[in-house]
């Protein structure tokens, strides 16, 4: 349901153009607060040793530059109390090469910048194989693009939650829950007017909790909001799960999570 | 609230504004509540429109129209019996593809509508009454998107005269919204809508002359269909797929009084008992501590909570009773023939809720009426007004101040999805609203040059504060401006006869931009830049103003000839101001970087229309 309202919004921009004209609008500019994109993969077959995590300051909306943060003290702990330290590598990454993970364990992250303390807890969801993938091409508009369709057989005993990647010129996230589909092996799909013969797309998909799922359809809703159709979403602040214990207002944007991945590589004929 | 024959009207214009929804060909009278309304109206916390059409002529046949560049009208009137019993038909519609600049893509976006009337008079007593209208708004895109709304009513009246002194009026109404959806590249359409069949009686007893009461009984029926999404054929993919139907009924008793207390007092006065009972559907939620809304103290955000149960009720059961008793006072002294004053309170209970997103220029109305998990909205209100004509009224001014108090307003929370969402209590959260303001309108009712200044000075702010004090509601529960704020609102409208046969039109409008939320700062996730947005409705959209004129050129005027007919020329915004219907901010896919967009419908727009009438 929600994905044909996205169509929608898409399909009406395209109607209005002809009444769109970009202009100059000055704008405020918040004071810049923290963001954290602190999500720990863990690839199956992987000894998943090697992590990184994202900071940066949001800036102001026309700014073209990010601005990186390299000045934090950024940790993870696991419930047997291993510490896992990061390190500073370049541009806000900050690395650690000996992370050990353990599904359906809980690990803290803890990110120490400019006096506060920013934690947040999360359980390492694990998540079952991609079985295979197809191709059909009946997608688009014309019904004519390509569309690629990654199976997987989702559990029976328990709500699940999903993320897929679908990397070819850009990538391409796509979320879904099981509620109408608990059990059955169903796919992720993935339908682009670029996608040709030949092209080799890399397909991701990862165990996600339901209020990582919840935030992901609130931030995506926020993309290219405010665009004039009858489905138009409402301007929101999207909060994670990360919390600024030492001053709670400044609280940060992004997400801690950890995930098991699997991954398939397709070449589109 | 706008009435048309006593129907509910859902919508007040056509497209976007730019036509009233009503023929005024069609019209009768028009009567604009704002304060001091009378207990007969209810059901809403806004001013009433209450508009009526006209019986056709039951002597002869007659007809009148206008065959324009942008839309035509015909009306057509006459006897069915001579004296006893009239029709009226008229129509109207604009011409697609006129009214977006339309340069090489295929859009189009065009109205139609029809008023239809009969009358007969069974005798002196009796008169029964038939009317109709039916009205739609269309708009196309590239044959893949086709967005369809308007209404349909239909009012069958019974005029009765017990005694010389005892009118009645009995009506049957029924009133069908209609929101519609065809999305042909995706393989579906969306219906929704309104019904409701509206049963009233209502009594006018003039007891002497100087005290007139009225009383009556209304009863609505209310079916609600949020959405229903059907495939457009087999190949189409899209299951079918149905939003839960909402069935409520409304119940009202009034008793209004027009009191002449003196030669110069003169009291209305009145009380309404109003009741409204949400019905059984086919699913129920129930909620941990019925709280239908969570809050996550950690992440200090609201989110769904989760269904407990989900039962299904049958339609003849009361899930919820709402009673409320709205007093009606307005009282106006005259000083003299020029000078009056005016006081007014009135409380005013809506039992229906609307979630709009307004910025858009086809928005999809969510109606949510009250039940379990949402109170109804109570207004008070309370107007004072000062009025003087000069010069042997050949001037008049009203001066009015308002302020109104409004509970139980509902606002959706951050991240709220509102569409296709079958149990709307999950994303909203119960607040207030107020709204203050002084209005000035002078007039010029004589002479060659007629006309009126209006100005509004209000404010209107809404606040959602959390439900304990460890929540901080929305907006942290401070006061924001509501989507219809506007601080300033100017009109002026002018009519000069520069000759017998010509005469010259002006309207000016200035109106403060609407209240919207712009982003304050940006940040890149998983690749993706992501807006920060600001105080809700903390900004402002450009100010709204255009001029319009027009001439009317009436060759015919002082001829005694059987065909009466004018020509219209107008122009409407004649400076081609590009006003903002809404500014939306995105990231330019070419270049990556962040631009805003502003979304602008009319610019200039020349008419030409031939008048005529015979």
């Amino acid at each position: 349901m929600r994905k044909f309202l996205s169509y929608i919004i898409i399909i009406f921009v395209f109607g209005l153009s002809s009444c769109e004209e970009v202009i100059q609008v000055d704008l405020e500019e918040a004071e810049p607060k923290l963001v954290i994109e602190a999500s720990i993969l863990w690839m199956k077959g992987t000894d998943g040793n090697f992590q990184n995590i994202k900071l940066s300051k949001t800036t102001p909306f026309y700014e073209d530059e990010l601005a990186a943060v390299n000045n934090a003290s950024v940790k993870i702990m696991s419930q047997e109390g291993e510490i896992f330290d990061f390190e500073h590598q370049e541009n806000g990454v900050f690395i650690n090469t000996n992370f050990d993970p353990v599904l359906n364990e809980t690990y803290t992250l803890e990110i120490l910048y400019e006096d506060e303390v920013y934690t947040a807890s999360e359980v390492l969801l694990p998540v079952v194989p991609i079985d295979y993938v197809e191709q059909t091409q009946s997608g688009g508009f014309a019904g004519d693009e390509y569309e690629i369709k990654a199976y997987y057989t989702d559990p029976v005993a328990e709500e699940n939650y999903y993320l897929f990647k679908f990397f070819n010129e850009d990538v391409s996230l796509e979320f879904y829950e099981d509620e109408f589909t608990n059990g059955n092996q169903i796919f992720g799909y993935y339908s682009d007017e670029d996608i040709e013969i030949g092209d080799n797309i890399e397909i991701e998909i990862q165990g996600i909790s339901k209020s990582y799922y919840e935030y992901l359809f609130i931030l995506r809703s926020q993309v290219g909001t405010n665009e004039g159709g009858p489905f138009e979403t409402m301007p929101a602040t999207v909060k994670g799960n990360i919390i600024n214990r030492s001053n709670p207002d400044n609280y940060p944007f992004g997400y801690f999570r950890l995930s098991e991945v699997d991954s398939a590589t397709y070449t589109v004929e | 609230m706008i009435l048309l024959d006593e129907a509910t009207i859902y919508n007040s214009s056509h497209l976007f504004g730019l036509f009233s929804v009503f023929n005024p060909d069609a019209i009768k009278d028009l009567k604009l509540y704002k304060g001091g309304i009378p207990a007969e109206y209810g059901g809403r916390v806004s001013s009433v429109l209450d508009i009526y059409q006209r019986d056709g002529n039951s002597k002869e046949f007659k007809m009148q129209g206008g065959i324009g560049a942008i839309s035509s009208r015909l009306l057509a009137e006459g006897p069915i019996v001579k004296d006893k019993g009239s029709f009226l038909v008229g129509a109207r519609s604009s011409y697609a593809h006129l009214f977006l600049k339309l340069t090489d893509n295929e859009n189009s976006a065009y109205f139609y509508d029809l008023n239809t009337k009969l009358s007969y008079s069974l005798n002196d007593r009796n008169k029964l009454l038939l009317s109709g209208y039916f009205g739609r708004d269309v708009f196309n895109i590239s044959q893949n998107f086709e967005n369809t709304y308007g209404n349909a009513v239909f009012n069958l009246r019974w005029n009765h005269i017990f005694s010389d002194n005892i009118f009645t009026n009995l009506s049957v109404i029924y009133s069908d919204y209609y929101y519609g959806l065809n999305l042909n590249f995706v393989g579906f359409n969306w219906d929704s809508g309104i019904k409701n069949l509206n049963i009233k009686y209502d009594f006018n007893h003039y007891i002497n002359d100087r005290l007139q009461l009225k009383y009556g009984i209304q009863n609505t029926y209310y079916e609600f269909n949020p959405g229903e999404i059907e495939p457009i054929d087999e190949d189409s993919g899209i299951n079918y797929f149905k939003l839960i139907n909402k069935y409520a009924l409304e119940n009202a008793f009034y008793i209004s009084s027009e009191h002449k207390l003196s030669e110069k007092l003169s009291a209305e006065y009145g009380l309404r008992l109003s009741n409204f009972f949400r019905l059984g559907q086919d699913e129920v939620n129930t909620y941990e501590n019925d709280n239908p809304v969570e809050y996550d103290a950690d992440r200090d955000i609201y989110r769904e909570a989760d269904i407990l149960e989900s039962s299904e009720s049958s339609r003849s059961e009361v899930l919820k009773t709402f009673t409320n008793l709205e007093p009606r006072l307005a009282l106006a002294y005259a000083f003299n023939d020029e000078q009056s004053v005016k006081l007014s309170y009135n409380r005013m209970v809506q039992y229906l809720h609307l979630i709009s997103n307004t910025s858009s220029p086809t928005p999809l109305d969510v109606w949510a009426p009250s039940g379990k998990y949402i109170d109804p909205q109570i207004l008070d209100q309370y107007a004072v007004g000062y009025f003087q004509n000069f010069k042997d009224a050949e001037y008049s001014l009203e001066i009015e101040s308002f302020y109104k108090q409004i509970d139980n307003r509902i606002d959706y929370i951050d991240g709220a999805n509102l569409i296709a969402n079958n149990a709307i209590e999950r994303v909203v959260l119960s607040g207030e609203s107020r709204a203050y303001g002084l209005e000035v309108l002078l007039r010029k009712n004589s002479g060659r040059l007629t006309g009126w200044l209006g100005y509004t000075l209000s404010r209107s702010e809404q606040r959602t504060p959390g439900r304990n004090p460890s929540e901080p509601g929305i907006n942290n529960g401070d006061w924001y401006n509501t989507n219809y704020d506007k601080t300033h609102d100017l009109s002026i409208t002018s009519s000069y006869d520069l000759s017998e046969k010509w005469q010259l039109n002006a309207n000016f409008i200035f109106q403060t931009g609407l209240a919207t939320t712009y982003p304050n700062a940006q940040y890149e996730y998983e690749g993706i830049t992501i807006p920060v947005y600001g105080e809700r409705n903390g900004e402002r959209l450009p100010s709204y103003h255009r001029l319009d004129l027009s001439a009317t050129f009436n060759p015919s005027k002082g001829k005694n000839k059987k065909i009466e007919s004018y020509w219209n020329f107008g122009i409407y915004n004649v400076y081609n101001r590009q006003n903002a219907y809404s500014i939306s901010f995105r990231e330019n896919s070419n270049t990556g970087e962040n631009e805003a967009v502003r979304l602008s419908l009319f610019g200039i727009i020349p008419s030409i229309t031939y008048n005529f009438k015979f």
